[in-house]
C-alpha cells in the first residue's frame, strides 16, 4: 500500500533535492526512535529505551553531517507527500505498525526493526545512484548508500551479539487488563 | 375607600351603546331584547338585567396605590398583550409597575393571565391580592385561580357571555361587575376583546386614556398602523364603558413621553443587557423555557456589538462552546433552566479546572425533572452550590429584582473575568418573564478585567501560583505563550499531573482566588440594618430586632413585608443575598448580629438557603425558615404571618 | 515541487517537550508526526493554531504540540472548538480525538458539527477500541469482537460508519487516512486544513495493545477507487459499499460555510440600552 497513495514519481535532479530527501529520512528516523525510546522508558524497558536513544542519536548525527553538506545550498521545500522515494515501501515511513514493536520487545526486535528501516533507506540511495540523470547526484547517492551500508553493518553486528543471549519475550506480569 | 359591592349590573352594555365610538346603526343589536348575551349564572338582579339601558351604575374607579390588577383568559385571547399595553400605560402615567404572567405549558391556548401592580414607588413584589380582575373568559380559570387571590375588597369584571362564573370567584366575596366585552368588541372593534378590556380595566384602575392609547401605540407598533388604529378604537370604547363617552384631544392623545428616566424592561432582557455591559460577546445555548427569551433578546443584539449567538445542539454543547469562546478571549455566557443546568454540570467542572471564565444563567422553574416549566421556583440553589463534581469552587449569584438582573449579570461577568472562574447566576421565571417600569439599573462596580499573559523570561506557566491565586491567561493568537488548557489535574505549566502536591496546590489556588477577592458591599442588599438602625449593630442587641434573610427574587415580598412591619412599629432589617458563593460569612454574621429573631425566606420546599446558611455556621440556632415551593409566589402577608408566629413561639 | 522559500519552522518545532503516554507502536505517533509535518509544510504560525480534544488516548495529542490547545471533556471537543472558532475565526482550529470520544459520547456533536460547517478540521484516530479505559468495544468495533470483558459476547451492534454518517449529516469534506501511510495522511490533513469548512478525516490508527490484530490493517487498506466523489449520491454509494479500508479523499464539495458575524468596531451598547427608555 505504501507508496501507492503518496510519493511522486520522477527522478531526483539535484544535489539539493537529494539532500532534502536524505535529511527527511534521518529526521524522521530520529523522531521515530526517540518516540520509541520515550515510550519504552515509560514502560520501564530501560534496555531497549537506551538502544532506541542510541539509534536516534546516530540518526541525528547523520542528519548533522547532511546539514553540513547542505550548507550554502538553496534547499527545496518539499511537501511530505511529494518526496520521490521511487522504491518499494516508503523509506520515510516510520513503520509504526512493524509487527515486533511492543512494550515487551527486546533489543533483538528493536534491532530487526532498525535494520528493516535502514535497508529501505539503503535501497533508496542505491536506486538514486543508479537512475539519477546528474552524475553529481549519482555520486552523492552512492556515497550515502555506502554510509548506510556501514550503518547496517554496525546494526548487524549488534544484532548478532544480542542474538547470542536472546530469550523469548518476557511474560507480561501486569497486563493492561487486570481484573 | 373600598367601594361597595356592586351586584351584577349590565350597566356597561348601556355604557357602550351610549358612546359615539363604533359603527352607527348598530344600536338595535344591543337592545336588551335582542341581546345575545346570556345572563350570568350567579345571583342576578333580574330586574336590573331586564332594563340595563335604563340604569347606569358607574363602575367604581380604584385610585388606591399600589394597585394590583389582572387580565385573564384562555391562552391566545390576548390577556398577555393587554398586560403589556397596561404596563406601558402605567409608565406613560408616570408610575412604576411590575407585570408578571402566568401561562400553561401549551404553545398557545390553555390559560394565561397578566398580573400588573403599579404605583408611585418602584415595585418588586406582586403583593397579596388582586384588587381588580378582568376575565376575558372563565375557561381554565381554576388552573391559576390560586395565583390570583381575591379579597372582599377586590373587584371582578367579567363578560356574562364568557361562560359560567367559577365558584371560587363567587366564594371570594369580591364584587362582580359584568362587562359585555365581546358584544362591544364584535360591534365596534372587529372583535378585539382584549383591547376593549384594556380600555375598561385601565379606566377602572384610574389610568388616563391618553396613557392607555400611548401604551397601545408603543406596544403594538411592530404590528402595523392598522392594528394600532383598531386597538385605539377598542380602548376608547372600553374606556367609555366606565367614563361615558371618552374623548381625548389630539394633543392629549399624543401625550409626550413622561420626562422620567425610567425603563420598561423584563428580567430576561435585563439579564442579557447586564451580560453585554459586563463584556459578554459570545452566547451559545439550547432553547429552554423560561430562558429562551433571554437568548432571543440577545441574538439580534450581539452582532451589533461584534458578537455572536449560536443555537447549540444541546446543553452539553452549549457550555463547551462558551468555554471555547472564553478560551479564545471572548467573554461568553450560556443561559438555561434547571434540567439544562444539570446537563452542564460536567462543563462547569471543566471551567473550574481549566480556570476559564464563563457565565451560566439559570432562569429557574419548578423542578425536579421537567417539573413546571412555565412557573417559578427557587429550588436550584442546591444544584448551583453543590452540583459540581470534585472540589470545585465557583461563583453563585442571584439577582434581587428585575432591574437588578442587569446589575447582577454585569457584576457576575466582571467577576468571572477577573477571577477566571465560572459563575452560575440564579434568576427565575418570576424575574425573567416579568416586566417592570423601573429606574435604569446602575452599572456594576468596575473590576480589573482578565489578567493577560505578558512576555517574560522562561516558559509560560498558565497555572502558576500567585498572591491572589489568579494567574495571567494567554489568549490564542499571542506568540510566546502557547499552552494547553487542561481538565486533567495539572501542574503550574498545565502539564497533567496526578501527584498529591500538584493537586493540593491547584485546589488551594482555585479556592484562594475566590475567597481572597474583595467583593465590596454588593454581596447583599441590606435594608434597615446599617443605615436605619445603626444602634442595632453597635449594641448587638436591639430588642425586638427582626432579621429577615432572603435571596434572589424573593427579596421583593420580603422588603414589602418589612416595610409593613416597620409601619407597625417593628425594628426590621432585611438581608438579601446577591452573592451566594463564596458566602461572605464574616460580613453576613456582622449583618445578622444583634437580631432578636432571624427568619430565612425563600421559594422552595425545604429551605435550601436556610440549610446552606446553617452549614456555613452563620445562623443562630433560633433562626427559622419560611419556605414554600412554587409556583405560587411569596406574598408579604404570609411573611408577616410567619413573623408573627415566630414572635408567638417561645424562643430559647 | 515547490522550490520557494525554506519554511522557517520544521516539523519538530511544532512539538512540545512533553512525552506521549501512548504505547510503543501506537498508530497515534504517526498521526502526530503527520500533523506536525503538515503544519510545518503549511508554514502556519504556531501561536495561531489551536488544537482541541476530548478524552482518550488520541485526545492527549494537543499537549504534544507547541501550539495553543485545550484538553477538555470526553466527547465535547467539537463544541468547545465550535465556540472557539466562532468567536475567533482568525485562528486555525483543529480537533483531535478517538472513535469513542467522537462517535459514541460525542456522537450528537459530530452530527451537528457536520451540519454547521464551521471551518474546523476534525481528525478522528479510529482504533476501534477504548484504549484509555483498557480495551472496551467502541462504536466502530465489530459486533462479534469478544475480547472485552464488558461485552464478552460482543456488542451485537452494527458498526458506526463514520464517513457515511458525516455525509448524511452534511459534511463537505470527508477523508480516510491510515497511520501506516503518514505521507498520504499528511496530504489529506493539508487539504483538510485548507478546506474552507468542516473537514472530517478518519484515520485508521491501530492499537498495538488492545487490538494487536489491527497491525494487519496495512495489508487490508487500499486506495479508494473513484474518489473523491463530487456529489453526495455517488459518495453515499462509495461509502456504503466500501470495506471501511478505502483510503483517500472520499468526498469533497465546497458548501456554504457557517457565517461568523463580522466583528464590528465601535460599541453600540448605548443604542441598545435606549430601547428600554420610556
Amino acid at each position: 500500500m505504501n507508496g501507492e497513495q503518496s510519493g511522486a514519481s520522477g527522478t531526483i535532479g539535484s544535489v539539493a533535492e537529494l539532500l532534502v530527501h536524505a535529511l527527511e529520512l534521518e529526521h524522521e528516523a530520529a523522531t521515530h526512535y526517540e518516540g520509541l525510546a520515550d515510550s519504552m522508558a515509560s514502560h520501564h524497558n530501560a534496555e531497549v529505551a537506551a538502544l532506541f536513544r542510541r539509534l536516534a542519536r546516530r540518526s541525528s548525527e547523520r542528519a548533522g553531517d547532511l546539514a553540513d553538506r547542505a550548507a550554502g545550498l538553496q534547499l527545496p521545500h518539499i511537501a511530505p507527500w511529494s518526496f520521490k522515494w521511487n522504491c518499494p515501501g516508503n523509506p520515510s515511513d516510520p513503520d509504526c505498525l512493524h509487527a515486533e514493536v511492543g512494550y515487551r520487545m527486546r533489543a533483538v526486535q528493536a534491532l530487526r526493526l532498525a535494520i528493516h528501516n535502514e535497508r529501505r533507506s539503503h535501497a533508496f540511495y542505491l536506486q538514486v545512484a543508479g537512475s539519477a540523470g546528474e552524475p553529481v547526484v549519482r555520486q552523492l547517492a552512492a556515497e550515502l548508500a555506502a554510509v548506510q551500508t556501514e550503518h547496517l553493518t554496525w546494526l548487524a553486528d549488534l544484532l548478532a551479539r544480542e542474538a547470542l543471549t536472546d530469550r523469548p519475550l518476557p511474560e507480561d506480569l501486569d497486563p493492561p487488563q487486570l481484573p | 375607600m373600598v367601594p361597595p359591592v356592586v351586584a351584577l349590573v349590565f350597566s356597561d352594555v348601556a355604557g357602550i351603546a351610549s358612546t359615539s365610538v363604533g359603527r352607527t346603526g348598530a344600536r338595535d343589536g344591543i337592545r336588551p331584547g335582542a341581546s345575545p348575551i346570556p345572563r350570568p349564572s350567579v345571583q342576578t338582579n333580574s330586574e336590573l338585567a331586564d332594563r340595563p339601558h335604563t340604569r347606569r351604575d358607574p363602575l367604581p374607579i380604584r385610585h388606591e396605590r399600589p394597585l394590583a390588577l389582572a387580565v385573564t383568559g384562555s391562552g391566545g385571547n390576548g390577556a398577555l398583550t393587554a398586560g403589556m399595553i397596561l404596563l406601558a400605560a402605567v409608565a406613560r402615567a408616570g408610575l412604576y409597575g411590575l407585570l408578571t404572567r402566568s401561562a400553561g405549558p401549551q404553545i398557545r391556548g390553555g390559560e394565561s393571565a397578566a398580573m400588573l401592580r403599579f404605583g408611585p414607588e418602584p415595585l418588586a413584589c406582586i403583593g397579596d391580592r388582586i384588587d381588580l380582575l378582568l376575565a376575558l373568559d372563565w375557561a381554565n380559570h381554576l388552573r391559576f385561580s390560586e395565583e390570583l387571590p381575591l379579597a372582599r375588597t377586590s373587584l371582578v369584571l367579567a363578560d356574562p357571555a364568557a361562560g359560567t362564573l367559577p365558584p371560587v370567584i363567587a366564594a371570594s366575596g369580591a364584587a362582580l361587575h359584568p362587562i359585555a366585552l365581546r358584544a362591544a368588541a364584535r360591534r365596534y372593534c372587529d372583535g378585539r376583546t382584549n383591547m376593549v378590556a384594556v380600555g375598561v380595566v385601565g379606566a377602572v384602575a384610574g389610568l388616563p386614556l391618553a396613557a392607555l392609547l400611548q401604551g397601545a401605540a408603543e406596544s403594538l407598533a411592530p404590528k402595523g398602523e392598522a392594528i394600532v388604529t383598531a386597538a385605539t378604537a377598542c380602548i376608547r370604547a372600553g374606556f367609555a364603558v366606565v367614563h361615558g363617552e371618552a374623548t381625548v384631544t389630539a394633543a392629549e392623545a399624543s401625550c409626550p413621553p413622561a420626562a422620567l428616566a425610567r425603563w420598561n424592561i423584563s428580567g430576561n432582557e435585563a439579564a442579557g443587557l447586564g451580560a453585554l455591559r459586563g463584556g459578554v460577546r459570545f452566547v451559545a445555548a439550547y432553547p429552554i423555557t423560561p430562558a429562551s427569551d433571554l437568548l432571543e433578546w440577545l441574538a439580534p443584539r450581539l452582532p451589533r456589538l461584534g458578537g455572536l449567538l449560536i443555537q447549540a445542539e444541546d446543553e452539553l454543547a452549549a457550555i463547551n462552546m462558551v468555554i471555547g469562546s472564553s478560551f479564545g478571549g471572548v467573554p461568553a455566557l450560556t443561559a438555561t433552566s434547571g434540567p439544562g443546568l444539570s446537563l452542564m454540570s460536567e462543563g462547569l467542572g471543566l471551567a473550574v479546572a481549566s480556570e476559564t471564565p464563563i457565565v451560566v444563567a439559570n432562569v429557574m422553574r419548578g423542578g425536579p425533572s421537567t417539573g413546571i416549566p412555565t412557573k417559578s421556583e427557587q429550588a436550584d440553589l442546591d444544584l448551583a452550590l453543590y452540583g459540581l463534581h470534585g472540589d470545585a469552587p465557583h461563583l453563585v449569584l442571584a439577582p434581587l429584582d428585575i432591574a437588578d438582573c442587569a446589575f447582577t449579570f454585569d457584576w457576575a461577568t466582571r467577576l468571572t473575568e477577573r477571577l477566571q472562574v465560572p459563575a452560575i447566576v440564579l434568576s427565575d421565571q418570576a424575574l425573567g418573564q416579568a416586566r417592570a417600569i423601573c429606574d435604569p439599573p446602575p452599572a456594576a462596580p468596575a473590576l480589573a478585567g482578565r489578567e493577560r499573559a505578558v512576555p517574560g523570561a522562561g516558559g509560560y506557566a498558565r497555572y502558576a501560583a500567585s498572591i491572589d491565586g489568579v494567574s495571567p491567561m494567554a489568549v490564542p493568537g499571542e506568540p510566546g505563550h502557547m499552552y494547553t488548557a487542561e481538565g486533567l489535574e495539572h501542574n503550574a505549566r498545565g502539564t497533567p499531573s496526578s501527584m498529591a502536591a500538584d493537586h493540593c496546590r491547584q485546589l488551594d489556588k482555585r479556592w484562594h482566588k475566590l475567597v481572597a477577592h474583595n467583593y465590596g458591599p454588593t454581596w447583599a442588599d441590606i435594608d434597615g440594618c446599617l443605615d436605619s438602625h445603626p444602634a442595632a449593630l453597635l449594641t448587638g442587641a436591639a430588642p425586638g430586632g427582626l432579621c429577615l434573610i432572603t435571596w434572589g427574587s424573593s427579596r421583593g415580598a420580603v422588603v414589602e413585608a418589612a416595610e409593613r412591619l416597620r409601619r407597625d412599629g417593628w425594628l426590621v432589617r432585611v438581608i438579601a443575598l446577591r452573592l451566594l458563593a463564596p458566602l461572605q460569612q464574616a460580613a453576613l454574621r456582622a449583618a445578622i448580629a444583634g437580631a432578636g429573631a432571624v427568619l430565612v425566606v425563600e421559594l422552595n420546599h425545604r429551605g435550601q438557603l436556610f440549610r446552606y446558611l446553617h452549614a456555613q455556621e452563620v445562623l443562630p440556632t433560633t433562626a427559622r425558615v419560611l419556605a414554600h415551593p412554587g409556583p405560587l409566589p411569596l406574598r408579604p402577608a404570609e411573611i408577616i404571618a410567619a413573623v408573627q408566629a415566630l414572635e408567638d413561639a417561645p424562643v430559647a | 515541487m515547490d522550490s520557494t522559500a525554506i519554511p522557517s519552522l520544521g516539523a519538530r518545532d511544532y512539538k512540545s517537550d512533553l512525552k506521549p503516554v501512548w504505547c510503543p507502536g501506537c498508530g497515534h505517533f504517526a498521526v502526530l508526526s503527520a500533523l506536525t509535518r503538515t503544519l510545518a509544510f503549511l508554514a502556519l504560525p504556531k501561536h495561531r493554531i489551536a488544537v482541541i480534544s476530548g478524552i482518550g488516548c488520541s485526545s492527549r495529542l494537543p499537549a504534544y504540540l507547541d501550539c495553543y490547545g485545550f484538553h477538555g471533556l470526553h466527547g465535547r471537543a467539537l463544541p468547545l472548538a465550535t465556540g472557539l472558532k466562532a468567536a475567533r475565526p482568525d485562528l486555525t482550529v483543529i480537533v483531535t480525538g478517538g472513535d469513542g470520544d467522537g462517535f459514541s459520547i460525542g456522537g450528537n456533536h459530530f452530527l451537528h458539527a457536520c451540519r454547521r460547517n464551521l471551518d474546523l478540521t476534525y481528525i478522528v484516530m479510529d482504533n476501534q477500541v477504548y484504549g484509555m479505559t483498557k480495551g472496551q468495544a467502541s462504536p466502530t468495533t465489530r459486533p462479534d469482537w469478544r475480547r472485552s470483558r464488558l461485552t464478552p459476547e460482543g456488542t451485537g451492534m452494527q458498526r458506526f460508519k463514520p464517513a457515511a454518517i458525516a455525509l448524511a449529516a452534511g459534511a463537505g469534506f470527508i477523508a480516510r487516512g491510515f497511520a501506516g501511510d503518514p505521507n498520504g495522511l499528511s496530504h489529506l490533513l493539508a487539504q483538510a486544513i485548507e478546506y474552507p469548512g468542516f473537514a472530517f478525516v478518519q484515520v485508521l490508527s491501530p492499537c498495538q495493545t488492545f487490538r494487536p490484530e489491527s497491525r494487519e490493517w496495512k495489508t487490508r487498506v487500499h486506495p479508494c477507487a473513484g474518489a473523491p466523489a463530487r456529489d453526495p449520491a455517488t459518495a453515499a454509494q462509495l461509502m456504503l459499499t466500501d470495506d471501511g479500508m478505502a483510503l483517500g479523499l472520499l468526498y469533497a464539495q465546497v458548501l456554504p460555510p457557517f457565517e461568523s458575524q463580522p466583528r464590528l468596531e465601535g460599541d453600540d451598547l448605548a443604542a441598545i440600552e435606549a430601547e428600554f427608555a420610556l
